[in-house]
């Protein structure tokens, strides 16, 4: 275990949701005529993440666990850097691997073999390392007969072990896994199963979401609970998962 | 200093995905087209002999002393130019929203792949342009090595107003139409079919040369025609234009970028 990777303090992300709405004709006018209504009702915030505070140091393995809507993804996606915090501070130190959701860039009329690349170059790999590994991510899909179709053409399983491959093909400094643990047919699901495994467990600091309390409590060390945007809970993952369970099944029975 | 040594950092990371993301554009822009790459060339070529045979025998347009077919060609390459880089740029980053919420990837990369996609295709229409040079006799001279400083130009005010265009576009999706009716208009104020002579006011015509664009194609025309280079009053306004626009472009888009996602 070395020095932290990941580093939050008093983490916030804000969504306003009267942006959807935005500004029209049709509003400006029903402001200019109401001045009482003017900025009601086009202030709504919605904190998906409050004040949420963790560290995860070198080569641990933290799980997400929480209900739809707890923040789980936009946690995720703020260590990837799609989204910067609306407040407190986030320090991400290393490369991030995200894994949040597979074929980010596929253009459908490319083939199979041009996608690799585009797909490879949006996730950040250099062309050399792309070259070097091409056999590897080709071997790994078992789609060779089917390099030069355009992907357009594919079936969704295909697609996803294309992505599967090309994204697992690196090794991150940080690992972040949105449930995909299980992708293509059966005996590709569990090849894919023992890749993630093997990748969580090969000795990088990962951030891993799931709603398998089994495979959080394998796998990771220390769990995460959030619950509506709030941390509500920190420890070893056995004992989050018993209490998020214990929860769960309480909400279940009311 | 330090950002221009980050922007170069950051250029360099991402390097190769602006070269896939273009030739992405290519291989997309002519899958399943008999002629491909071809009709980089044809397209240019044809739509601008249209243009030439309506101006010169409809319209009977004529400007003294020069090659009408060189004169309206070399405006028309340099304004579609900037109307097609302007329009791709525009839509980039709402077309990539998918992408951009998935991962994290630098947004400078869409306007900044667009213009360059498009300024491939510009080199391209050189080809057909000058084939026009030769022929018409206007011919060739030493100052056409300077005309690079015009293109340049050219791609840095493109690239800003790409830069503002692109981020405008998603707080206020009207900018998509706004801007297509301002385009219109700026073709008609730029002398692609017509010279600033002829407008007879000397005060109209000190206002129209405050375009940029009007800036880069009188530039490039003085070169063509008289074979001489430009005063230094020219180049001073060239860079002015298109390194205030870029700067500006760059820094709104900077700026404004970490909201992007809110809005799309």
């Amino acid at each position: 275990m070395g020095g932290p990777m990941i580093c939050a303090e008093g983490l916030g992300m804000r969504f306003d949701l009267g942006i959807e709405k935005g500004f029209s004709l049709k509003q400006g006018f029903v402001d200019l005529l109401d001045p009482a209504r003017r900025g009601r009702g086009r202030r709504s915030e919605f904190w998906a993440l409050r004040d949420v505070a963790f560290r995860v140091d070198s080569g641990e393995v933290v799980g997400l666990v929480g209900g739809n809507g707890a923040g789980k993804s936009t946690l995720l996606k703020l260590v990837a850097g799609v989204y910067k915090p609306s407040g407190g501070q986030l320090r991400v130190c290393g490369s991030v691997c995200p894994m949040i959701e597979l074929g980010a860039g596929f253009d459908p009329e490319l083939t199979a073999r041009e996608n690799i690349f585009l797909n490879g170059a949006v996730m950040g790999y250099s062309r050399d390392f792309l070259l070097e590994r091409f056999d590897e991510i080709v071997a790994f899909s078992g789609l060779r007969d089917f390099l030069e179709v355009p992907v357009k053409n594919f079936s969704s399983g295909m697609t996803a072990r294309l992505a599967f491959s090309v994204a697992t093909v690196v090794e991150p400094e940080i690992l972040i896994v949105d449930e995909i643990l299980a992708v293509g047919d059966l005996a590709f699901q569990a090849k894919s199963e023992e890749k993630m495994v093997s990748m969580i467990r090969g000795g990088t600091t990962v951030l891993y979401v799931s709603h398998s309390l089994e495979s959080i409590r394998k796998l990771c060390g220390r769990a995460l609970w959030l619950d509506h945007g709030r941390l509500r809970l920190s420890g070893p993952s056995a004992e989050v998962c018993e209490a998020y369970r214990a929860a769960q099944s309480g909400e279940a029975e009311l | 200093m330090r950002l221009l040594r980050q922007i170069r950092l950051s250029l360099d990371k991402y390097r190769f995905l602006i070269r896939q993301l273009v030739s992405r554009d290519f291989k997309v822009k002519y899958k399943r087209s008999a002629l491909g790459v071809l009709w980089s060339l044809l397209y240019p070529v044809l739509t601008m002999s249209v243009m030439a045979v309506v101006f010169s025998h409809v319209f009977r347009a004529e400007i003294p002393g020069v090659s009408y077919p060189v004169y309206l060609l070399t405006g028309i390459t340099f304004f579609n130019y900037f109307s097609e880089a302007t329009n791709l740029s525009m839509s980039s980053i709402l077309a990539n929203f998918s992408l951009l919420n998935k991962v994290y990837v630098p947004k400078y990369v869409f306007p900044l792949t667009k213009c360059l996609f498009v300024g491939i295709n510009f080199l391209l229409t050189l080809l057909p342009l000058y084939a026009v040079i030769l022929l018409t006799g206007t011919g060739l001279n030493w100052a056409h090595l300077l005309l690079p400083y015009a293109f340049v130009c050219l791609f840095a005010f493109t690239l800003g107003m790409s830069f503002l265009l692109a981020a405008a576009a998603v707080f206020v999706r009207d900018m998509l139409y706004i801007y297509g009716v301002a385009l219109t208009l700026w073709m008609y104020l730029t002398p692609l079919f017509w010279d600033l002579s002829m407008l007879g006011d000397p005060l109209y015509e000190r206002l129209l040369r405050l375009n940029p664009l009007c800036q880069y194609i009188s530039f490039a025309r003085q070169i063509i025609f008289t074979g001489r280079a430009p005063g230094a009053l020219s180049f001073a306004a060239c860079a002015l234009s298109a390194g205030l626009t870029l700067w500006l472009g760059a820094a709104v888009f900077r700026r404004k970028q970490d909201e992007f996602v809110y809005y799309m």
